[in-house]
């Protein structure tokens, strides 16, 4: 793999992770095994937009562009969802109407914009995969302190002792915030150079 | 004595001494114990105040003893009314102290714990802005709350609520209710109800029957645990207006006797510790609520009595007026009070599933704060540059 | 090619669409049979968990043809009822294509108008008849709705299962995570006496001798109180078709009393058998 490849890939997951460095398309659950098929959902609509997108990118009309990314996207979230809907009935049930919502993750068109409208095919579907996975990445991890502080469980396996008392806070939205604000803090304090002066 | 001892280890502590690393935490300790050698140097943490705040925070915890003092006779009182045990004054003043002594422990040691570290991690001076909060938190919080659980929200409250945003003086939000906001929204099946207010209460009824005697009104939480029926109104649960004035009713410790917070009312409002505004137009905009709630028929509580119940008198008092959280313009003092009363009542006369609106209240407003103030800034400047162009 | 011209905007704006259109309708079409099953099996495993046949957890490691076919070995007979509780219409059981009536939010409507169609399902346990019927209303954030099943004579409730679609996770979202809850309804009964208020979710614990009342959940007023009022406006809609069959069971054995017979027969005198679940322990 080249190197220009590789970085398209690495970058989001890391340095340029577009919820950590990037405060884009910040979304949350509350349990692990939501998160994760978010995560994957987000990750085959970041990708195929991308790379549909890229396909096309030489023959939209300016004008519309954004119509026809959002026509495009729209699209493949629903497919996303209908597929779940078939297939993964009671994760679907759970996520309701947050799948759909992918629509208006900014990291999608976010990307599509930035990237995929000037770039090949297969750099922009690497593009878009790595960046859904960033995005997945600390969906993640917040979910599973959210899912093990808040409910003692792990993909709905009790981890922690019966007699550890759930905290519901860390259940309601704020606290998604306020762990992520603490993965920034965690990341910034190791990668000096995203510190603002 | 001391003096000479702080005298003398002094050049340990400074820089080249043996222990120089230390050196915050011995300032923190001399300046606690006097009157700092010099005064608050330029560029720190103080961003609000001009007189040295050691001194200013002393002033606030003076006039928080009277509830203090109280609230330590009432636990007692109302422990030997539910148990039936006719206790004496001194072993219900005993029995309130053995109480709450451990709740200052944990509030101090791991506040200040936290303050310590982070202050020698930084290598800023410790800010003594704690001193208050963590006086304040055990008269907030249920007496029976376990202790893990308080740590806990300490650490919260002093992390998130305060550390993160650059130490005392740069806070957002009171620290104090930030903790209660903690525990009440992390447990609330321990931080609501109305058996969680009187000591053993709680721990008496976890083998027994169900409570009968469900209470919605944070005051009326406090209000009912010996009248055994649901609640139409104060004076079917046997609590007069005089009794919440009084204050000896079940409830939060601090928080019950309306007399003994005004005595610390007037104490601050006597040294200009704290303002006067703030707490008139908190109280002025409770009463136009109430009022309204009255007059449409949301409640049959009148307006005034509002004012007695729960954390109101309180948190108007000492956590509305927080130098650090509060509006700063004169003008944003009386609307950020105003709309502190005006939210305070909406909540508890709205919402039964949150019922302690004064919290909610506060840091709500807490969080609008800078806001009316820069409103109110520019609305100045704009009238004057008016008046400047029409001359 | 110019592509910023109007022809080819609109022809090629009009292409993407149509071609959207076309990948989204046929995945549609595919998928939809398959969708429907799921929320078909999903409803009835409700019913199935109400009325005791096995657990919600337990069928959710079943295929859905199991849970169709465990549905269709153990019901009755299923149908539709009116206002005034007469039968109006069946619904199919055979297990390849089951009816159900499962618009509960349409029927919710209905209810208000005086006009619903309601659901009775009724199913074989150990040799005696379990009727199940559902509730709908609205809870804090979103629609609650659960199913509840009755004895032969509808005297006793002998199972409940309630579910929601967006309550408060570790408050609200209780009333179908903790079994302690839904466990409380077995052995009530449903107040006949009062149709207004038949049944009751009591905030800081149900009074011991009150048969038709259960503990709400601390920390979940809103939530309960919703359901508080899905359960009596449900209930009152069924009244006379619970009525009907409380009735017929009273002329049958003679010395039971409607609504809080607890007398006699000896089947009722497990009624007050300790069910003071410790709420505060919750």
């Amino acid at each position: 793999m080249n190197e220009d490849l590789k970085k398209t890939l690495l970058n989001p997951i890391f340095k340029g992770n577009p919820i950590t460095v990037l405060v884009l398309g910040i979304c949350s659950t509350v349990q692990l095994k939501g998160a994760l098929v978010m995560a994957l959902s987000v990750i085959i609509v970041t990708g195929l937009s991308s790379f549909v997108v890229s396909l096309l990118r030489n023959s939209i009309p300016n004008r519309v562009r954004i119509i026809v990314q959002l026509v495009v996207v729209a699209m493949m979230v629903i497919l996303v969802d209908q597929v779940l809907r078939a297939y993964a009935y009671s994760i679907d049930k759970q996520l309701s109407v947050y799948i759909g919502l992918i629509i208006t993750n900014c990291i999608v068109m976010g990307r599509i914009e930035a990237f995929a409208l000037g770039n090949k095919p297969i750099p922009s579907l690497l593009d878009g995969l790595a960046n859904g996975a960033g995005y997945g990445m600390i969906l993640v991890i917040v979910a599973f302190f959210r899912e093990l502080l808040g409910s003692g469980t792990l993909l709905g396996f009790r981890v922690l002792p019966a007699s550890y008392v759930p905290n519901n806070l860390v259940i309601l939205p704020p606290m998604a915030l306020i762990i992520l604000g603490c993965i920034v803090w965690v990341q910034r304090s190791i990668q000096k150079d995203l510190q603002e002066k | 004595m001391a003096k000479n001892f702080f005298d003398k280890v002094r050049p340990t502590f400074s820089k080249g001494g043996k222990l120089a690393w230390l050196h915050s935490s011995f300032d923190a300790f001399e300046t606690f114990f006097y009157v700092p050698n010099r005064v608050t140097r330029k560029g720190c943490t103080h961003v609000k105040d001009c007189i040295d705040l050691k001194r200013l925070l002393i002033i606030v915890v003076i006039a928080l003893m009277p509830a203090l003092l109280f609230g330590i006779w009432n636990l007692g009182y109302q422990h030997s009314q539910v148990f039936g045990l006719g206790w004496g004054f001194w072993q219900m003043v005993w029995y309130g102290f053995v109480k709450i002594i451990p709740l200052y422990l944990v509030s101090y040691i791991v506040g200040l714990g936290i303050e310590f570290a982070s202050a020698q991690m930084k290598g800023h001076e410790v800010s003594e802005g704690y001193l208050v909060s963590g006086f304040i938190i055990p008269l907030i919080v249920p007496v029976d709350v376990p202790w893990w659980m308080l740590a806990l929200a300490v650490a919260f409250a002093v992390i998130i609520g305060k550390e993160v945003f650059g130490g005392t003086g740069m806070n957002i939000w009171n620290p104090a209710l930030l903790a209660r906001a903690f525990l009440f929204f992390s447990y609330p099946s321990k931080m609501s109800g109305d058996t969680i207010w009187v000591g053993g209460l709680s721990k008496a009824l976890a083998g027994g029957t169900p409570w009968k005697g469900g209470a919605v009104v944070d005051a009326v939480s406090g209000a009912t645990p010996l009248s055994h029926a649901s609640l139409d109104g104060l004076s079917a649960a046997g609590t007069s207006a005089w009794n919440l004035f009084l204050g000896d009713i079940p409830g939060a410790v601090g928080e019950t006797s309306v007399i003994a917070i005004l005595i610390g009312a007037l104490l601050l409002i006597g040294t200009g510790v704290a303002s006067w505004k703030i707490m008139c137009s908190s109280v002025l905009g409770a009463l136009f609520v109430g009022w309204l709630g009255t007059v449409g028929g949301v409640t049959d509580i009148p307006c005034w009595e509002q004012l007695l119940m729960g954390g109101f008198a309180f948190g108007t008092v000492f956590m509305a007026t927080d130098p650090v959280t509060s509006a700063q313009t004169e003008t944003g003092k009386w609307i950020y009070g105003f709309l502190i009363g005006a939210l305070c009542i909406t909540v508890r006369l709205f919402n039964p599933g949150y019922p302690e609106g004064m919290m909610l209240a506060i840091l709500l407003m807490n969080t609008f704060a800078p806001l009316i103030d820069h409103y109110v800034v520019n609305a100045n400047v704009k009238r004057r540059l008016k008046r400047a162009k029409t001359v | 090619m110019n592509t910023n011209s109007n022809v080819y905007t609109v022809v090629y704006t009009t292409i993407i669409v149509v071609i959207a259109a076309a990948i989204l309708a046929i995945a549609a079409m595919a998928l939809k049979p398959k969708q429907d099953a799921n929320i078909k099996a999903e409803t009835i495993s409700q019913m199935l968990t109400a009325a005791g046949f096995s657990s919600k957890e337990d069928l959710a490691k079943l295929g859905n043809d199991q849970i169709l076919k465990m549905y269709s070995d153990n019901i009755k007979t299923a149908f539709l009822i009116d206002a005034q509780g007469n039968k109006t219409g069946e619904l199919e059981t055979a297990v390849n294509d089951i009816e159900l009536q499962d618009n509960l939010k349409v029927e919710n409507k209905n209810i208000a108008a005086g006009d619903p169609s309601l659901p009775v399902y009724v199913f074989v346990k150990d040799g005696a008849e379990i009727n199940v019927i559902p509730v709908y209303g609205a809870g804090l954030w979103g629609p609650i709705w659960g199913y509840i099943a009755f004895d032969a004579d509808c005297a006793k409730i002998v199972g409940a299962y309630f579910d929601h679609e967006s309550e408060t996770p570790g408050l609200g979202a209780k009333i179908k995570d903790e079994a302690w809850f839904r466990e409380q309804f077995q052995g009530k009964s449903v107040n006949y006496g009062n149709p207004e208020r038949s049944f009751r979710i009591v905030k800081g614990g149900a009074p011991k001798d009150d048969n038709a009342a259960v503990d709400a959940i601390t920390g979940a007023t809103m939530t309960c109180n919703g359901l508080d009022a899905a359960l009596n406006t449900w209930f009152r809609a069924y009244m006379p078709f619970l009525q009907k069959k409380a009735g017929a069971a009273a002329t049958e054995v003679d010395d039971c009393c409607g609504g809080d017979c607890c007398s006699g027969d000896g089947e009722c005198s497990d009624c007050n058998h300790e069910h003071n679940h410790n709420h505060q322990e919750g």
